[in-house]
């Protein structure tokens, strides 16, 4: 565990004394400077009893009903041996905990539980009355299908696991959940099916997760992917992330590791490939041959993106490379600005109108949109600043970077289609080759948490290249990919 | 479940030797076609034809005909390639082996073997565009054989060891 995190002060312990446990309280978390939190003091059977709470974070219905239930009690029963056991009785909710650390309790509290300090009594009751502010699952915006189910991911842990839980009701799912972060406190949950997931996976990624000592993850499961797989100055995606339950779910079974952090809608998916970065959800929602027919064509799409710019620039820079078929390509006006430039500030172009389409508020995202594509786009060409094949070739580039399905991936391909263009420019068609193959052997030897990043293409796994070409029938799958190292490779019956 | 269990042996059963064989295959089969697309872009003045040159076969070698015959030719011949890394090679799970013996074939071809293809001028001879690009063709080739045949072997060798613990 972290240190500073889950290390329990052993001497940090309720004293018998009401008094002198409120005054500390008071002190650590500055009850009267902070306005959130609060206590509400009550007499019952004639001793003083102490309710601490956060304002916003529990549900304040149900404390009041919890008051409620205490005061009947004050008014109906008489004093017996132990008021705490009393008041415990009449405690109207599942889950209740008996805390004798006051900082542990006060971590309960600061989560959104109260506990109740009763006078005379060395621990504290903590009831769990948490109730979040937040949203329902909503259709996540990034991964939208045409069929299949609408639910997404939310930024509640809780709920997080309980969307999983509905769609896998194995008794061998297993939700670990830890804190991390000293001063924030994160909950992070893994999940994985014992017996399926590879033992020696979830270790490492519990053991990577215990070593985080950092004292706030705000930006949730991005600081955890970080902190696990060690990026570097690697701009590929190592790990996928998902906000759709049923992805999640398929991968679970398939015998991968999630990580789910607090505050987050977007799961982790360990360990994961480059070619986990090319699917998407609707294919598997369609029949096996339409599926393969989607896959196919964002797969040209995304290569047509990656390699149409860089070659196509190189041909302008180079005729004599351009075979006798394609003698049409290339600019047939002379040009005002070379062509590399012009390539540069269209994709700068696009780059700039697709941040300013997130920041802008919808209501004038239509106004957005009509300067770039007529305003930009047609008079750039009027006044002679641009040629119209810069223009289509940029297009295509960005279509097929808005078809990836891994919005990570995309960007890093687009990073790497700059650097090819740039290597072009300077060095012409050795740049290109030499940069390729440099681009193709550092994806190859790319290793995150044992699987090499090519898989199943390089080291080849003819069966499982299969499976990514060709999108193959759910009945016909009948073992787990190899990749993960299952622990039990079979996922259903002979056929 | 013993109809289970037999079924998962004989799934598994796919010898080492017929995955050296298959990713052999593959290996040439996929690097020829990428071959032929740096050809057919004037990047490398000779394609998967030059496998043929060789051979006395007619005028239809120099055609596309003779780039498809090349790519199969290639694709076939590449299976007692990846043997013989298999024998040098196998043991090391690194992926520099590859790198190498890619770099390795290259010399052989390009410089040892050079006065049998007579369609390949001598290396002095050679504009940098080919030289450069049959180099980085053959050091991916030679990647893909060899990194997978090592990471096969690491698996399977890995596997045995745990049956013989367990």
């Amino acid at each position: 565990m972290s240190s500073k995190v889950k290390k329990i002060d052993e001497n940090d312990v309720f004293s018998r004394d009401l008094r002198e446990n409120e005054k500390r309280i008071t002190e650590r978390i500055g009850i009267g400077t902070s306005f959130d939190v609060g206590v509400r003091k009550l007499y019952i059977l004639d001793k003083e009893v102490h309710f601490y709470f956060v304002n916003g974070l529990c549900d304040i219905q149900y404390v009041v009903e919890l008051l409620k239930e205490l005061m009947y009690l004050d008014a109906n029963e008489t004093k017996e041996n132990r008021v705490k056991d009393q008041i415990e009785n009449r405690l109207t909710h599942v889950q209740v905990e008996h805390v004798g650390n006051m900082g542990e309790a006060l971590t309960h509290m600061l989560s959104g539980l109260v506990f109740i300090l009763v006078e005379g009594e060395s621990d504290a009751l903590v009831v769990d009355v948490r109730s979040y502010p937040g949203r329902g699952p909503e259709e996540p915006d990034t991964e939208r299908v045409v069929r299949g189910s609408r639910d997404g991911y939310t930024e509640n842990i809780i709920e997080n696991t309980a969307l999983t839980r509905r769609r896998i009701r194995d008794e061998k799912l297993r939700h670990e959940i830890m804190k991390v972060g000293a001063r924030s406190k994160t909950d992070i949950c893994i999940s994985y099916i014992d017996g399926v997931a590879d033992p020696n996976l979830v270790n490492i990624i519990r053991k990577e997760l215990e070593a985080i000592d950092i004292d706030g993850l705000t930006m949730a499961d991005k600081v955890v992917e970080e902190f696990v797989v060690k990026q570097g100055n690697n701009p590929f995606p190592i790990v996928r992330y998902t906000e759709r339950p049923d992805v999640a779910a398929t991968h679970l079974l398939e015998g991968h590791v999630l990580v789910i952090v607090d505050a987050s809608p977007s799961v982790i998916i360990f360990p994961t490939t480059f070619f986990h970065h090319v699917q998407h959800a609707e294919e598997f929602r369609q029949a096996p041959f339409v599926g393969t027919f989607l896959r196919w064509v964002r797969f040209v799409g995304m290569l047509f993106s990656l390699f149409i710019l860089p070659l196509w620039l190189l041909m302008v820079m180079q005729p004599s490379l351009l075979p006798e078929t394609l003698d049409f390509i290339g600019p047939n006006e002379t040009t005002n600005i070379p062509v590399f430039a012009q390539i540069v500030i269209a994709e700068l172009g696009i780059e700039l109108l697709r941040m300013a389409a997130i920041h802008t508020p919808s209501p004038l995202a239509t106004a957005l949109g009509l300067v770039a594509a007529l305003l930009i786009g047609e008079i750039a060409i009027e006044v002679g600043l641009l040629v119209p094949e810069v223009i289509l070739y940029v297009a295509v580039g960005a279509i097929g970077m808005f078809a990836t399905p891994s919005y990570e991936l995309s960007l890093a391909l687009k990073m790497l289609r700059l650097a090819l263009i740039i290597l072009v420019a300077i060095f012409k068609a050795p740049g290109f080759i030499i940069g390729t193959t440099i681009f193709f052997i550092f994806l190859a030897l790319i290793k995150s948490l044992n699987v090499p990043y090519l898989w199943p293409f390089l080291p080849f796994y003819p069966k499982a290249l299969l499976d990514i070409v060709i999108r193959q029938g759910v009945p016909m799958k009948r073992r787990r990919p190899s990749i993960v190292k299952p622990q039990d490779p079979i996922k259903q019956g002979p056929a | 479940m013993t109809k289970e269990l037999e079924q998962s042996q004989q799934e598994s059963s796919t010898t080492f030797n017929g995955t050296v064989a298959l990713i052999g295959l593959f290996g040439g089969l996929f690097w020829s076609v990428i071959g032929y697309v740096a050809f057919y872009l004037n990047f490398a003045r000779v394609g998967p034809a030059l496998a043929l040159m060789p051979w006395a076969l007619g005028d239809w070698k120099n055609g596309w005909l003779g780039q498809l015959v090349g790519i199969l030719f290639i694709a076939v011949v590449s299976i007692p390639v990846a043997f013989l890394y298999r024998m040098i090679f196998a043991k090391i799970n690194k992926p520099w082996p590859g790198l190498l013996f890619g770099l390795s074939l290259w010399v052989v071809i390009f410089w040892v073997f050079n006065p049998m293809f007579p369609g390949l001028k001598s290396l002095q001879q050679l504009d940098l565009n080919t030289i450069i690009t049959t180099i980085c063709l053959y050091l991916v080739y030679g990647l893909f054989i060899g990194y997978s045949i090592s990471y096969e072997y690491h698996e399977r060798t890995a596997h045995e060891s745990e049956a013989i613990q367990s």
